[in-house]
């Protein structure tokens, strides 16, 4: 029992120990980070996104040149992640894939990629497959990734994708926002759209 | 100080051992050669290296400086837990997978005390993971926790499973404090101990549905897959495969039941190939005896003979219903045996010499060691009252054959003489080499506990102390 209770404040004096070594900036990579915590800090309290999102979010084309500077570094560090992001899609386009593959040629199904939007937590970007006039299948391509926006991403995955999400439900881009990810709602909405623009 | 008087009352035959004693084998068994403690040290050392790899994942996913709030923070802490739980829980039914390679390198004892504080650790972290998730999301998603569960149980696939996988092993662990476990009866205890399978089961699959390191493809979940494919895979060989081999092999049966006093009895067992068996003294088995209502249990008896190539015997005390049915096993029953285990041998002997220390039914062990064990070797055997000595004669014998001091320390506890006898100055009196020496110890808690704490005081060094427990 005794070296039970050694090896639970172990784990427990590692795990703290391992959150607070990725959580302070002040790592290996304080060169590079110290520049990016700055402009990210206002956004990560901004759990109410209603004040910061529209100086990236609404107006990527402009917005683009400042946050980009932000967000590129915290990427470029970790390359794995953006080769991930790809790959993630495979996941919930794996079993469809085949199917539209041998389909499109024969048929009237169409595979439209809608334009990827940037915000302050990541890249968005939305792929439909159009059968006819009906779209039969959303997929985010990209959802913002890592930390916390593991979980908003999962949550508007799960809203809105797939053969039976709320984008095949409604069949236009006025979609509910997720709560808690109303951000990377209003990206996926914004791509979605330039998607059925391009398909209709 | 040589007991001569030893009592024959109740017994069914007339003498104490159908061989007068004497070792059965045609040739005198060999001194087995010296396991070293590199395999276990090898096997600490891997599975060390598997936790931190376990972990890995989660630290190059996450970019450094991006835990800027309190519920990120909470939330990681809660997957390092959550990687952690995971792969303890595969090492820990890795752990009774009766693997041979696990039995040769541990042994039964070692792994059974891993498994407890593997397992003590495990249920925290699980619990861990459990609430700082709950709490890092419900603060995420600004809704209580209680309304965290209910979000988690509805809209996440498998984690209803994952609760119930978490409560399932809540009432193991509480039912493995030791207190409780006394007092439950062991069957009961047993069976509530195999539903941890359901663990395994049913923890399985929100793991690749939520957990952030694994729900992508790639070679971190293709690993996880194959962790535990691999344990099923060291289960299915250990819990399976290998006593299906054995028991095809030997074709044990019980050939006789012999009375050795009023409440202990040998059953001798005889089958095929016996010649090839290899076993050492002091290892025990699994035994099951296949008759009507002894079919279903399961327990560990040592030998109490080396392995002699014509016959094994055990000598077990009877101390409930179970053993006081074994008196009327009939010769011919068949018996299915799982083993042998144990590191209680004098293959794990540290040093030339050995003081074996034995109490009550705890001889039979430690009789069995003695025919392997280099000469030299001093017995102390502690018992109540005369009547309670055991296998007296062969004792006797093995003292003349393999020089070996036998001292009997009869009377209870709380006697004079054998007060003074197990104090630190009682053994260095006794065994004056006592701190060079490999000590081994089999009796009840008591006896062993007291034993151990004059040992240590005597200045035996903690490695050199062998214990026989088998509990699991």
């Amino acid at each position: 029992m005794r070296r039970a209770l050694l090896a639970i404040t172990g784990l427990a004096a590692s795990t703290t120990a391992l959150v607070v070594f990725k959580g302070s900036p002040g790592t290996s990579q304080v060169a590079q980070n110290l520049p990016t915590a700055q402009p990210v800090n206002p956004a990560g309290p901004g759990t109410d996104p209603s004040a910061a999102p529209d100086a990236p979010g609404t107006d990527p084309a402009g917005g683009a040149a400042t946050p980009s500077v932000s967000t590129k570094p915290s990427t470029s560090p970790k390359p794995g992640k953006t080769t991930a992001r790809p790959s993630a899609t495979k996941t919930t386009k794996a079993p469809s894939a085949p199917r539209t593959t041998t389909k499109a040629p024969q048929s009237t199904t169409r595979r439209v990629t809608g334009n990827g939007f940037e915000n302050e937590y990541g890249y968005v970007q939305v792929q439909i497959v159009v059968s006819g006039n009906r779209i039969v299948e959303a997929v985010a391509l990209s959802l913002p990734s890592g930390g916390e926006s593991d979980i908003h991403s999962g949550d508007v995955r799960n809203r809105y994708d797939g053969g039976g999400g709320e984008v095949v439900q409604k069949q236009n881009a006025s979609l509910n926002t997720v709560s808690g990810a109303t951000e990377t709602s209003n990206s996926y909405k914004q791509s979605l759209r330039s998607a059925i623009e391009q398909a209709f | 100080m040589t007991h001569s008087h030893t009592h024959a009352a109740g017994r069914r035959t007339g003498t104490s051992s159908r061989h007068g004693g004497r070792s059965a084998a045609p040739v005198p068994p060999q001194i087995p050669a010296r396991r070293g403690p590199g395999g276990r040290r090898l096997l600490g050392a891997l599975l060390l290296v598997g936790l931190l790899a376990s972990v890995l994942p989660w630290w190059l996913g996450t970019p450094a400086g991006s835990l800027r709030t309190t519920a990120a923070t909470v939330t990681a802490a809660g997957r390092i837990t959550g990687l952690v739980a995971g792969y303890l829980l595969l090492v820990q039914v890795l752990m009774m997978s009766r693997l041979p390679v696990l039995e040769r390198w541990i042994g039964g004892e070692q792994t059974a005390r891993w498994h407890r504080d593997i397992g003590a650790t495990l249920l925290v972290t699980v619990l861990a993971h459990m609430s700082l998730i709950l709490v890092g999301y419900a603060d995420l998603r600004n809704q209580s926790i209680l309304a965290e569960v209910g979000t988690l149980l509805g809209d996440y696939e498998d984690m209803l499973s994952a609760f119930v996988a978490t409560g399932i092993m809540m009432l193991v662990g509480f039912s493995s404090i030791r207190a409780i476990r006394r007092a439950l009866p062991y069957e009961l205890w047993h069976l509530l101990h195999l539903s941890s399978y359901l663990i395994l089961l049913l923890g399985y699959g929100h793991q690749f549905a939520h957990g952030a390191q694994l729900y992508r493809p790639g070679p971190v979940r293709t690993g996880w897959i194959a962790l535990y494919l691999l344990v099923v895979a060291a289960l299915l060989w250990g819990r399976v495969i290998a006593p299906l081999a054995f028991n095809l092999r030997y074709k044990l049966r019980v050939a006789d039941v012999v009375a050795e006093s009023t409440d202990t009895i040998s059953i001798y067992l005889t089958g095929e190939r016996l010649g090839r068996l290899a076993m050492l003294g002091g290892q025990h088995f699994r035994w099951r005896f296949l008759t009507r209502g002894c079919w279903w249990q399961s327990h560990p008896f040592s030998v109490s003979a080396a392995a002699n190539g014509r016959w094994l015997r055990v000598t077990v005390k009877v101390v409930g219903t179970h053993t006081a049915d074994l008196r009327d096993l009939e010769p011919g029953t068949r018996v299915w045996a799982e083993g042998p285990s144990g590191t209680f041998t004098a293959a794990h002997r540290l040093r030339e010499r050995a003081l074996l220390i034995a109490g009550g039914s705890g001889i039979t062990p430690i009789r069995a060691m003695l025919e392997e064990l280099p000469p030299g070797a001093a017995l102390i055997y502690r018992a109540r009252t005369p009547a309670d000595v055991l296998l007296s004669r062969e004792l006797d014998w093995l003292a003349q054959e393999r020089d070996t001091s036998v001292w009997y320390v009869i009377g209870s506890r709380d006697d004079p003489g054998p007060r003074q006898l197990m104090s630190p100055d009682g053994l260095r009196q006794l065994v004056p080499d006592v701190a060079r020496r490999d000590v081994y110890l089999c009796g009840p808690p008591g006896l062993v506990e007291q034993s151990v704490r004059a040992l240590r005081r005597a200045g035996v060094p903690r490695r050199q102390i062998h214990l026989a427990t088998f509990e699991l």
